[in-house]
């Protein structure tokens, strides 16, 4: 029991980790905190539901598909919500807060006109296969999906670390002007950081339809609000931060509920977030505090 | 009397509620910090007005007090350690906390009746009726029907509460603690150096704003007789950015245009009603790319205020 609920709870804790991944190298690079995230996850869930189930593709399909759609999303919001705020000398740090936001309702409520408010169920072709290892019951379901996560993980990491590109992000990250003034296309740093973000929350998508079985229009919004919640847990611009805080989210929520009450399982993200605010406001593997760094 | 129907006095009340919680984002904006709770707050003042009315059978005044009370408690309680937060964290942090009085709402059934929310609540119009046949007044005499007088009743009671606030508010902004606001909203930094107390009036700008929007939900409550945490989730903390932003967060008329104008414009075109959320994150974005400062602006009211040579705007 204690096993299979360890699992579960690595399991969902690696999809938010995915999930707040995204969020985190927005705010890494252009700081500023990309509220319609969530809804290109949504897109990218039912891109993926709409190749799997409704098409009967291949799983490897229905990730490519997710990725050209919600890739394709991100370079949309850069270029008409994002960038026009930019180029306005003296716009408030609220401003790109504030029209995210907008691109999120918009984009939620597209969903529900195109798909209604309804469950949808989302079949995956080895949904019912399972192992069993001495007592622990493993669905080959959360092996592809840890799998996947793990290798997104490990190749961000190594991309940030190893490439050129992935240097000139993390110098872009550090201080836009400066990476600008030694050469980096900042412009297209940030464009590509939006696009990288939104396609791994397309992969997410996907990752959750086979999770959970189902999406709703609504997935966006509740797994948007826990990635915000991880990446301040785990420290704004943290990719490390943001792998822990997913990690701890999804097997704190898999416990409290295996051992306590479902009803407040939505609520533990809101309650870790403000604690951690208390504590240690820059979060878990932050850096300064905002206020200082300026 | 054809036009004073219940439909168009219910449509003008919602506008003054969402008048308020306009303004009451507007307050918290005016020193700079932006407030995502304020639908959580609302929630505060329409559950503790609601549930005081019908469990503990207290007067319609005397909850309303009580909720927008305690709601403005609660903006001091989450207002003190906010004060570590600026700009996004402070969002996400107050988001936060409108998700988690909704899951506690939710969860709570013994208190507040669980996601079926809380049922005959009191409505002022009706219990106004009560009262003032038990003193043989009849609304016949005014050629109104007892429908009308209720609706109207109602539309009266929240034109006198938005009127209060909205005079309140812009004194205050002529005031020494407007001032203040104004300053720190410019440059923290600078209102600091120059003696005022930030914390202080962080916190109040805070709290005032909690308690307007408690204020407004509790006026919610007893208007519509029906509360439950679906009327206080994440759309509603978006609906009342948007009235700000869209009126204006600069003058407080910028919020009471915003409410006034999305109030208005979704039920007398029912084809845009559909597209409502549609339309407004669309509004969201042009707006922070175009006009930031929302459509009423104090440049704009200067304007007017000279080519309407000496009406006081």
């Amino acid at each position: 029991m204690f096993l299979e609920q360890l699992i579960n709870g690595i399991t969902l804790g690696s999809i938010y980790a995915i999930v707040a991944l995204g969020y985190t190298l927005v705010f890494g690079v252009l700081d500023i905190i990309n509220m319609a995230h969530g809804e290109i996850f949504m897109f990218g869930a039912f891109v993926g539901l709409l190749i799997v189930s409704k098409a009967g593709a291949p799983l490897p399909v229905a990730f490519l598909g997710a990725i050209v759609v919600t890739a394709a999303m991100g370079l949309l919001l850069e270029r008409f919500a994002l960038r026009p705020l930019r180029t306005r000398p003296g716009a408030s740090h609220l401003a790109s807060l504030i029209s995210t936001i907008g691109v999120s309702i918009l984009l939620e409520n597209v969903a529900h006109k195109i798909f209604g408010s309804g469950n949808h169920l989302f079949e995956t072709p080895f949904a019912e296969i399972s192992f069993t290892i001495g007592p622990v019951t493993v669905y080959l379901v959360q092996v592809v999906i840890l799998l996947i996560s793990l290798f997104l993980m490990v190749g961000l990491s190594l991309w940030l670390s190893r490439t050129r590109a992935g240097k000139a992000l993390r110098a872009a990250a550090e201080n836009l002007e400066t990476a600008g003034l030694l050469g980096v296309d900042t412009n297209r740093m940030i464009t590509a950081t939006v696009v990288i973000a939104s396609a791994m929350g397309g992969i997410a998508g996907v990752l959750v339809g086979m999770a959970f079985n189902y999406i709703n229009n609504q997935i966006g919004l509740s797994m948007g609000l826990k990635g915000l919640a991880i990446i301040i847990f785990g420290g704004m611009g943290s990719v490390y931060g943001a792998m822990a805080g997913g990690l701890i989210l999804g097997l704190s929520e898999t416990f409290v509920v295996a051992y306590g009450s479902s009803g407040y399982r939505d609520a533990i993200a809101f309650v870790a977030i403000i604690v951690i605010l208390l504590i240690k406001p820059q979060g878990l593997f932050g850096q300064a505090p905002a206020e200082a760094r300026r | 009397m054809e036009w004073l129907n219940p439909y168009h006095l219910q449509v003008a009340s919602f506008v003054l509620i969402n008048a308020i919680l306009g303004v009451s984002i507007y307050v918290t904006l005016s020193t700079g910090q932006l407030s995502l709770g304020n639908a959580g707050f609302m929630s505060v003042g329409a559950y503790t007005a609601a549930l005081l009315s019908t469990q503990h059978q207290v007067p319609i005044p005397v909850g309303i007090l009580a909720g927008s009370l305690l709601a403005g408690a609660a903006g001091i309680l989450v207002g003190i350690p906010s004060l570590r937060l600026s700009g996004v964290y402070l969002a996400i942090a107050t988001l936060g906390f409108g998700e988690v009085i909704r899951a506690v709402l939710i969860n709570w059934e013994s208190l507040t009746g669980g996601a079926v929310g809380v049922p005959a609540i009191p409505q002022m119009g009706r219990v106004t009726l009560v009262w003032a046949r038990d003193r043989g007044f009849s609304p016949e005499s005014l050629g109104l029907q007892s429908n009308q007088f209720i609706s109207l009743t109602v539309f009266l009671i929240l034109l006198l509460g938005t009127i209060l606030t909205v005079a309140f508010f812009l004194r205050l902004s002529r005031s020494r603690v407007g001032r203040a606001y104004a300053a720190i909203r410019l440059d923290e930094s600078a209102a600091s150096a120059a003696g005022i107390p930030i914390t202080y009036y962080k916190v109040l700008a805070f709290s005032q704003g909690a308690l307007l929007s408690g204020f407004a939900g509790a006026l919610f409550a007893h208007s519509t007789s029906f509360v439950s945490p679906g009327d206080f989730t994440y759309h509603r903390a978006v609906e009342i950015l948007v009235f700000a932003v869209f009126g204006g967060s600069l003058h407080i008329y910028g919020p009471v245009f915003g409410a006034a104008f999305l109030t208005v414009v979704p039920e007398a075109l029912r084809a845009v009603s559909d597209y409502r959320y549609i339309l407004y994150g669309i509004l969201l974005v042009l707006m922070m790319v175009f006009r930031p400062q929302g459509v009423i602006d104090p440049a704009l009211l200067r304007r007017f205020r000279r080519s309407g040579k000496g009406t006081p705007a």
